[in-house]
């Protein structure tokens, strides 16, 4: 009877081929490492917080004279109302490390490389709206950080040449945040999470295209790939028994860790709190933000820092393949980058000082400068890797990626000769 | 990647170590319902004349286990589902202190160092030389010394209002997040589970990839 079901399911809607496709059959590298685990938790943690935020929509009031005390509603009167928001603020938070973890995965592995561009695009783009989604979202328990977060990243819309003050009142709806602006980004933050798991089925058509890349670097050969299904998907639910717990943790044993206190006081427009700083992940892209005196420069700082990310795929063109697996100096700037994101992450968090306004300004430098000296270290380091001697699966790959590199020009030659 | 992990835990370990202006006096609140009891009677003599807790009613403090005889002495003709407002009108207030006090509702949740903070601004209170009274925690402070610490000299009249105040902020502290405990008790629960099933499929794991040659 079942078989007859799925026949049935077969003649009309291609279920059964997807399953292979996409699970039973899809090749998957087997020298993967825990390490790409975390995009399988992004989508889990994405999860959570949509049924979350479902069930805390439906206790939560978007209104500046209700929404402190709906939040307080929640946590002492809702049944698990406390469980909910707690997962719901912890999550946020786990969205941000999960993600975090992915990027630099992909970074030290080189996986944006050719030809997963257009995979890490995606990827930078779920990055961007799920900044935006958890911006929103802070606003709404309407306390002071709340108030203050938001009202000073409207602010930065000043910097929009010709329509600067325009701009600020049209994302706000009034002259300062309030009711209006509330209004609109629970509308928009209930909107997002459902355009980012639209943009995570873009990624993941792109990521079955091009396929995972492996710790290797290098392309396998079939034998090497083994289906995603039982195997990725038993080691995939094994990592994520982990991450429940420490998420766990978080949740029931220090949930307020992650809250600023400040927040627990409800929004006042007349009283400035005396350091206004963003949840932790976004710090150290604040402190780049603080560390350029003009405002102009400034935002167009932030934005870059958040956006360097998808230029990757230029800056490096080592021909060596992979990422930090056979690069020593690319490996050194990899960690250095990380150094320098924890000390602009801590600049970000302590109030501006003469000294701290320094350092968050070498940091910038040296953050601008871990991406934009990529081309030249990585030339320097391929001569002297080549000169040192590689790998001969290495060589092997360089020289067929050289070939159809050569081959494409011919192609593109004759056809203009043609022409 | 692991020298990742490594950093990481530093980094972790690193944001207690970022210091205080003014180093507090840290306390261990009492999560026992005889001790939160005490801190509540002591609150409604010491504090809720000019203080609210909007968020409190008098209903959750006989569900919690406050003996009822005494939340009917402090609700007066007030219902039991009306939540503990002040005594004092906002408008007096600010006659009397130039501000009006904020609710405690959240105190213990809205402050750096959370009890630690509300316990040692309640005894920070001394006279100085002059015989101005100041509070080093918070300067600005309008309140007066509600629990006469300043003016409290011998060792044995200090003890008993230190003792006060850790029954307050013990109070503050379930005030703050009634579900406090009902949250950890859960949580072990969770995480007992968690662990067995995280075991489990290890044990699954090995023996799928075990097929692998």
């Amino acid at each position: 009877m079942p078989g007859r079901i799925i026949k049935w399911i077969d003649q009309r809607f291609p279920l059964t081929s997807f399953v292979k496709h996409e699970l039973t059959d899809y090749p998957t590298p087997r020298n993967l490492s825990y390490w790409w685990n975390f995009g399988f938790l992004a989508g889990v943690v994405l999860m959570l917080q949509v049924v979350t935020g479902i069930f805390l929509a439906m206790h939560y009031r978007a209104d500046i004279s209700l929404s402190f005390d709906s939040i307080q509603h929640i946590m002492r009167e809702v049944n698990y109302g406390w469980l909910l928001r707690y997962m719901h603020a912890t999550g946020a938070s786990a969205f941000f490390f999960v993600i975090f973890v992915h990027m630099a995965r992909t970074l030290y592995y080189g996986s944006y490389r050719a030809p997963r561009e257009l995979l890490w695009w995606t990827g930078q783009g779920l990055l961007l709206l799920l900044m935006a989604t958890a911006f929103m979202g802070y606003l709404l328990p309407w306390g002071q950080m709340s108030y203050w977060g938001a009202t000073v990243i409207t602010n930065l819309f000043q910097a929009t040449p010709f329509f600067g003050d325009q701009i600020v009142i049209w994302l706000r709806g009034d002259y300062t945040v309030g009711d209006a602006t509330l209004t609109r980004f629970f509308a928009l933050h209930y909107l997002f999470p459902f355009i980012i798991i639209g943009a995570v089925v873009i990624h993941l058509v792109a990521l079955h295209t091009v396929k995972s890349s492996n710790p290797s670097g290098i392309d396998l050969a079939a034998k090497d790939n083994i289906p995603f299904h039982p195997y990725f998907t038993i080691k995939d639910l094994y990592g994520l028994g982990w991450f429940l717990i420490v998420y766990s943790v978080f949740v029931f044993f220090l949930p307020d860790s992650l809250i600023e206190p400040a927040n627990n006081i409800p929004a006042n427009p007349m009283q400035t709190p005396n350091h206004i700083v963003p949840e932790w992940y976004f710090l150290p892209f604040y402190a780049i933000l603080r560390s350029v005196p003009n405002l102009v420069g400034g935002v167009v700082a932030m934005g870059l820092s958040v956006m360097m990310f998808a230029f990757m795929p230029f800056l490096d063109r080592s021909r060596i393949p992979g990422g930090a697996h056979y690069r020593p100096i690319f490996k050194i700037q990899f960690y250095l980058f990380l150094l320098d994101m924890l000390v602009l992450g801590y600049v970000g968090y302590t109030p501006p000082t003469n000294q701290t306004l320094l350092i968050g300004q070498i940091a910038t430098l040296c953050y601008f400068g871990s991406f934009l000296l990529i081309p030249f270290i990585s030339r320097i380091e391929e001569r002297w890797l080549v000169r040192r001697g590689l790998p001969p699966a290495v060589i092997a790959l360089m020289e067929s990626e050289a070939l159809t590199i050569e081959q494409r020009r011919l192609k593109h030659r004759r056809r203009g000769e043609q022409a | 990647m692991n020298a990742l992990v490594k950093v990481l835990v530093l980094c972790c370990f690193s944001i207690g170590a970022w210091a205080n202006e003014v180093p507090l006096e840290k306390v261990n609140v009492a999560t026992d319902a005889v001790t939160i009891s005490r801190g509540a009677e002591d609150l409604m003599n010491d504090c809720h004349s000019c203080h609210t807790l909007k968020y409190i009613r008098y209903r959750d403090l006989v569900a919690f286990g406050i003996d009822k005889q005494k939340v009917d002495a402090w609700r007066g003709d007030q219902a039991m589902d009306s939540p503990l407002l002040g005594q004092f009108s906002d408008a007096d207030a600010m006659q009397s202190f130039g501000i009006v006090p904020p609710d405690l509702s959240l105190m213990v949740k809205a402050r750096d160092g959370g009890s630690s903070y509300v316990y040692s601004y309640l005894l920070a209170y001394h006279n100085s030389p002059d015989g101005v009274l100041e509070n080093p925690v918070y300067p600005a402070t309008k309140m007066p010394d509600a629990l006469g610490i300043a003016s409290a000299t011998d060792a044995a009249q200090r003890t008993e209002i230190q003792g006060r105040a850790r029954d307050i902020v013990s109070f503050l502290t379930w005030a703050a997040d009634p579900h406090d405990a009902e949250r950890k008790r859960l949580g072990y629960y969770v995480l007992g589970y968690l662990i067995v099933l995280t075991t489990l499929l290890y044990f699954v794991k090995n023996q799928i990839w075990g097929r692998l040659k």
